[in-house]
């Protein structure tokens, strides 16, 4: 659930795309909002992270609370109906899309840094270097990442988002670094590179002001599809129980729904909100990327 | 299309490979199936794959090995509250420390060889082997022979009935010709693979996620009792989640289920074919108290004001409609199994009993010094110092999980700081019985022949390092453990008497309510009609008895239930 | 090409020696004493058991011996073929026990891997042919590939195992049944397995149909395409060209798309309570069962290396190029 190199407009294209610096600006733009993918996409993750971040600021503290009667299925009082316990799905749902948002970012984030820097500096320092970092990258791209996580995480006693963030974070860099490294790799020769070393400038400085803003489209795409993995990934873990300890989480309302029998009961308004809000969110995130592609790179704008 | 074949291919191979992975998996019998008229499947007994047909091994023997093929002297009828002869035919109190037991004529164990009055008393002599699970009778036996063929006379050094036709219903006979000359560490830890037995059944095969009992045609009740086993195969099938049951039982796969089942009752309701013992609430009948006990070692769970309060604080009702949606219900202020409602003294309950009054229990909290004096919405003791408590119960174990939250917040209304944390069920038992908790939630007791047993689990002393069946609340009071004694000497069957002493155990109960109790467990029984009918339930012309095949409740119900089933079609 | 397949081979080594060793370091980095957590948290009730898991683990962790030996005691006991004995399982070695579960894991994936392969494949190519095609396929791909496992997988079998009542939704094959070769029994293990591979089959088939899709639509796009559009080469030519140019970076997304493939395996296992090693490490987890579960980790790790291996070699075949590529530096 971490590797979604073969994800959509992620494969490792041999022809890199022109660096984006002179096309950005207003060509960019003028695509950008006739681009129906990235302008769909981008709505629907906008409107979930809305409900995420704002929604629960008027639903009551504790979504687990039972508030209404029990077993209700969707009506105009409780929209996405109740549970057994007569807890609010609804109410579950919007704490459940804001932890799904965190966990995106933060998970997300720090494979998006893991991944950033080993790939700058392996394909910007080259040699040794390069190698020992590439090997790496190849070792742990190769390791099944969800058992390595459900034994790691199976050892700890207390579970927070942290952590699950963290170890998420800590086996989903590796394709970004690839990716990074070999955008970073054509990008090194360049003639404005080399003259910013012969100016003696350091290296960070040139990786930070020449090499990354060159490919800063390629970064924004990576990162969208890490903060994807990481949501898969995450529910995956909670939906096994692994998820953060006395917290709510669409995967752990899946767990929940799988514990209580809702399907046998037939209550579908349990166990079909959660996973339709991860599809969408995470199909969104896709649909958004791809579009992107298309506005940085003109040769898929047509057909 | 060339494409299309070679997956087809690898897809029928990999299937062959699952097939030789099963086959390898199981241990051989006849050709086909289970014919499904004359088969029943069971779950709800077992938690782990059938490792040992052992009965010393207690906890560890695949359930049913007590019950199904070995069985004892007595057995019990809660509904009755009386004693039914088994493998005893008849019996006499020769004297208050005299017992006389005959056996009946005629019954064989499964090897062939006749049941003798020898039988029982190596299976009573057994008991002075390490290890043992019953090695306690020889604290008041003093005596056992076998006076003739099928006679056994037991005498004891201290007369103990009601402690005694327990262990006489609820442990079985072994067959000297076998268990006589085994070596002590084969008796307590062999896995016993081919138990020899009297009972109506007989090992037949086993996997990991399975154990089938084969009819044994040659039972002496057949005859003796005209009870007559309609299923020639049990296959119990271990305990899967209970999504996977509850679907499982709707498709007619599993004709009983004993597990506590989220969300039966809808099912109950809706389903013509599922059934329980009850049309409505509580569906089923009871089988053990569930309380909330804390650790007397740990202040202030040590001061009987704070419990009383905490006792006050908790709304049982809203556990009981909330996550049992009214399978259960509340228990009374004793604890005592409706069962038991002879040995209650209403009375005293009425004038004693606590019931939910959260404003009742901050006026408990006020008049012991427990004031939130810092200001953070939670008391402090009478001393200053801030209370944290945490509420234990085992992880996965959903309705206690969501009773547990209940309760935590119920003593956060009334300023107790108490919060639920699920551990794991191993570590939990562990530190339960070190004594290294503040509050567990514990059901330990089942209904039983005598309320001896629940007072044994209440008041046992004295309180050993590890506690590790009884008293995990490590109270300590020794006039409370004397009445348990004297209960325990009361003649069987003297209810009157018993109930004097039980009277007086209550009276400590209720003041210093050492446990809290919050409700009764049911008896876990929903059965599908569709393969076998007749199931107990509170209809005329339908029987009575348990319809749960718990280690501990054949005895008390199980195997009659087993023979008033009827196969349909 | 041998130097290419030497240089694989020496990844996946290593990479299963960093398996070993993160296998080796979790319970013993971990915060707290994982050991006696370990064992104190094991729902053993047998003494033996317990007596036989502190000896393994004292043996194992070797306290007072410096760390280097640890370690080289835990290799030493993996080339034994040593990974303990189950807890939940007493007394069956963790081998025998993964071994039970590994036929149904590799029913499941094996068909689900191969044919959600093929057949998006076939999809993406068809798609990016024309544009009404593109229109349905792409967002149903897209949706698709976006689906968590364990949800798809509740989705069917609450709609066609438990509404509709056409296949089970629990297990390997019916109670009522004894393992053996018969129609039956066949019947009986085909219609078990065929809820679970079709949740697998269909998350997988919605990436790959995407993937070619979008590497068809690069391939049109590159020179050699426009140059043979520009000398009148047939259009069915250029497309066959572009689809097996795509065809490699497929192969490969083959071998970086195991490790969540067999993530959702496990997942969709537990949903249909299908008896593989998925089922296995749920089970593992609540009866706190480490043996079992690093024994789980390990084999899982061998079956991706030998998998990406197998892949390698059919890359290698499929590819003349592989040699030229390799010297470029970018594996």
């Amino acid at each position: 659930m971490t590797d979604v190199a073969g994800a959509p407009g992620t494969t490792d294209r041999a022809d890199a795309p022109e660096p984006a610096g002179e096309r950005r600006g207003s060509e960019a733009l003028h695509f950008a909002r006739r681009n129906p993918k990235l302008l769909i996409g981008s709505g629907i993750v906008l409107a979930f992270m809305l409900l995420g971040f704002i929604g629960p600021f008027f639903l009551s503290d504790n979504p687990n609370e039972y508030v209404g009667p029990q077993t209700q299925p969707p009506n105009g009082e409780y929209w996405f109906g109740t549970t057994t316990f007569g807890q609010d799905i609804w109410a579950q749902f919007v704490y459940g899309v804001r932890s799904t948002f965190v966990i995106g970012l933060f998970g997300g984030g720090v494979a998006f840094l893991i991944g950033m820097t080993v790939g700058f500096v392996a394909g910007y320092k080259g040699g040794i270097v390069d190698d020992i970092l590439n090997m790496l990258t190849n070792v742990v791209l190769v390791l099944p990442a969800m058992v390595v996580l459900i034994v790691a995480i199976a050892y700890l006693d207390v579970r927070g988002l942290f952590t699950q963030g963290m170890f998420i974070g800590l086996s989903a860099w590796p394709w970004a670094a690839r990716a990074v490294r070999s955008q970073t790799l054509s990008l090194a020769t360049r003639d404005y590179v080399d003259l910013a070393r012969l100016s003696g400038r350091r290296t960070w400085r040139i990786i930070t002001t020449e090499v990354a803003p060159n490919m800063s489209s390629y970064l924004v795409m990576s990162f969208i599809l890490l903060f994807g993995g990481a949501v898969l990934t995450a529910a995956g873990l909670d939906f096994i129980g692994l998820g953060p300890s006395n917290g709510v989480s669409l995967g752990a309302m899946l767990q929940s729904a799988v514990n209580w029998s809702a399907l046998q009961l037939g209550m579908w308004w349990w166990f079909v909100p959660p996973g339709l809000g991860i599809t969408a969110i995470v199909g969104a995130l896709y649909v958004l990327n791809v579009g992107l592609d298309e506005v940085f790179n003109p040769k898929l704008r047509e057909l | 299309m060339r494409m299309l074949r070679l997956p087809a291919a690898l897809a029928a191979l990999a299937l062959a490979a699952t097939a030789c992975a099963g086959a390898d998996g199981g241990d051989g019998g006849p050709g086909s199936g289970y014919p499904r008229g004359e088969t029943l499947y069971t779950t709800g007994t077992a938690w782990s794959a059938p490792t040992s047909w052992n009965p010393m091994m207690r906890g560890g023997f695949a359930v049913g090995t007590i019950g199904l093929v070995y069985e004892s002297l007595f057995h019990y009828d809660p509904e009755t509250g009386e004693y039914v002869h088994w493998l005893a035919e008849s019996d006499e109190w020769v004297s208050d420390t005299v017992h006389e037991i005959t056996l009946r004529e005629g019954v064989t164990w499964n090897d062939g060889e006749p049941l003798v009055a020898q039988d029982v008393v190596t299976t009573l002599e057994l008991g002075q082997t390490d290890g043992v699970p019953y090695g306690n009778v020889w604290d008041y036996i003093e005596n056992v022979e076998a006076t003739d063929e099928r006679t056994v006379t037991v005498t004891f050094s201290e007369s103990r009935p009601q402690e005694w036709m327990n262990w006489a219903y609820s442990n079985p006979i072994l067959p000297a010709h076998v268990w006589g000359d085994m070596s002590a560490t084969d008796i307590t830890d062999s896995a016993n693979e081919n138990p020899v037995g009297t009972g109506p059944y007989v090992y037949e095969s086993h996997t990991d996620d399975r154990m089938i009992w084969e009819r044994n045609d040659e039972w002496w009740a057949t005859d003796a009792l005209d009870m007559t086993m309609d299923a020639r195969y049990i296959v119990d099938i271990v305990n899967a989640s209970n999504d996977v049951t509850m679907g499982m039982l709707t498709q007619g796969e599993v004709d009983l289920s004993n597990n506590f089942l989220p969300g039966i009752d809808q099912l109950l309701n809706s389903n013509e074919n599922i059934v329980s013992f009850y049309e409505g609430p509580p569906y089923m009948k009871s089988a053990n108290t569930a309380w909330l006990v804390p650790n007397h070692n740990r202040a202030p769970l040590d001061d009987t004001a704070f419990r009383q309060a905490l006792a006050h604080s908790i709304n049982i009702t809203e556990i009981v409609e909330g996550p049992y949606a009214n399978l259960v219900q509340p228990a009374n202020p004793t604890g005592l199994l409706p069962e038991w409602d002879a040995y209650i003294d209403h009375e005293l309950v009425s004038e004693e009993g606590f019931s939910h009054d959260a404003a009742e229990a901050v006026a408990i909290l006020e008049e012991a010094g427990y004031m939130d004096e810092d200001g953070d919405g939670f008391v402090e003791t009478p001393d200053g110092e801030p209370i944290a408590l945490t509420l234990e119960v085992p992880s996965g174990w959903t309705d206690w999980m969501e009773a547990a939250r209940l309760i935590e917040q119920h003593a956060q209304d009334v300023g107790i700081n108490i919060t639920a944390e699920f551990p794991d069920q191993g570590l939990l038992d562990q530190n339960r019985n070190a004594g290294e908790y503040d509050l567990v939630i514990n059901n330990a007791r089942q209904l039983s022949n005598s309320p001896w047993t629940y007072y044994d689990y209440l008041f046992q002393l004295p309180i050993q390092d590890e506690q590790t069946t009884v008293n995990f609340h490590r109270y300590e009071n020794e006039e409370a453990w004397q009445l348990t004694e004297e209960l325990a000497r009361v003649p069987a069957g003297d209810v009157e008497a018993a109930a004097e002493v039980t009277s007086q155990l209550q009276e400590i109960f209720l003041a210093e309510l050492p446990v809290i109790p919050l409700w009764y467990n049911g008896q876990w029984s929903q059965a599908n009609n569709t393969h076998w009918t007749n199931w107990p339930s509170e209809a005329e012309g339908t029987p009575n008895s348990a319809a749960v095949m718990w280690e501990g409740w054949y005895e008390m119900g199980g195997i009659n239930t087993l023979a008033e089933i009827e196969p349909v079609g | 090409m041998w130097r290419y397949i030497g240089r694989k081979l020496f990844i996946y080594l290593l990479t299963f020696i960093v398996a070993v060793t993160i296998n080796w370091m979790i319970p013993r980095f971990m915060p707290g004493d994982p050991v006696r957590n370990m064992l104190s948290r094991a729902a053993i009730n047998d003494p033996e058991a317990m007596a036989s898991m502190t000896a393994y683990y004292e043996d194992l962790f070797g306290l007072d011996e410096p760390l280097y030996q640890q370690y080289l005691n835990f290799w030493v006991s993996l080339f034994q073929g040593d990974l303990g004995i189950s807890v939940m399982r007493y007394p069956e070695p963790v081998t025998d026990v993964i071994m039970g579960s590994v036929p149904y894991t590799l029913g499941l994936l094996l068909p689900a891997i191969l044919l959600s392969w093929i057949v998006g494949n076939r999809f993406g190519a068809f798609a990016a042919r024309s544009k009404a095609l593109d229109n349905t396929v792409l967002p149903v791909g897209y949706v698709l590939t976006a689906t968590p496992y364990m949800w798809i997988a509740l989705l069917l079998s609450y709609t066609l195992g438990i509404v509709a009542g056409i296949f089970p939704t629990a297990g390997g094959f019916s109670y009522s049944l004894r393992p053996e070769f018969s129609w039956v029994f066949i019947y009986d293990l085909i219609s078990h397995w065929f809820l679970p591979f079709l949740s697998m089959f269909l998350v997988a088939l919605g990436g790959w149909a995407i993937g070619m899709r979008n590497m068809i639509i690069y391939e049109l796009e590159a020179d050699y395409s426009n140059y043979l559009q520009a000398l009148g080469a047939p259009r069915r030519l250029i497309r066959r060209y572009a689809f097996r140019n795509a065809m490699l970076p497929q192969i490969t997304g083959l071998a970086v798309q195991l490790g969540t493939i067999i993530a959702g395996s496990l997942l969709t296992e537990v949903v249909f309570n299908y008896p593989g090693l998925g089922t296995l490490i749920l089970d593992s987890l609540e009866n706190r069962d480490f043996f079992l579960l690093q024994g789980i980790l390990l084999f899982v790790v061998i079956g991706v290396l030998i998998a990406n291996f197998i892949i390698d070699i059919i890359y290698v075949l499929v590819d003349p190029r592989t040699r030229v590529q390799m010297t470029g530096g970018s594996s």
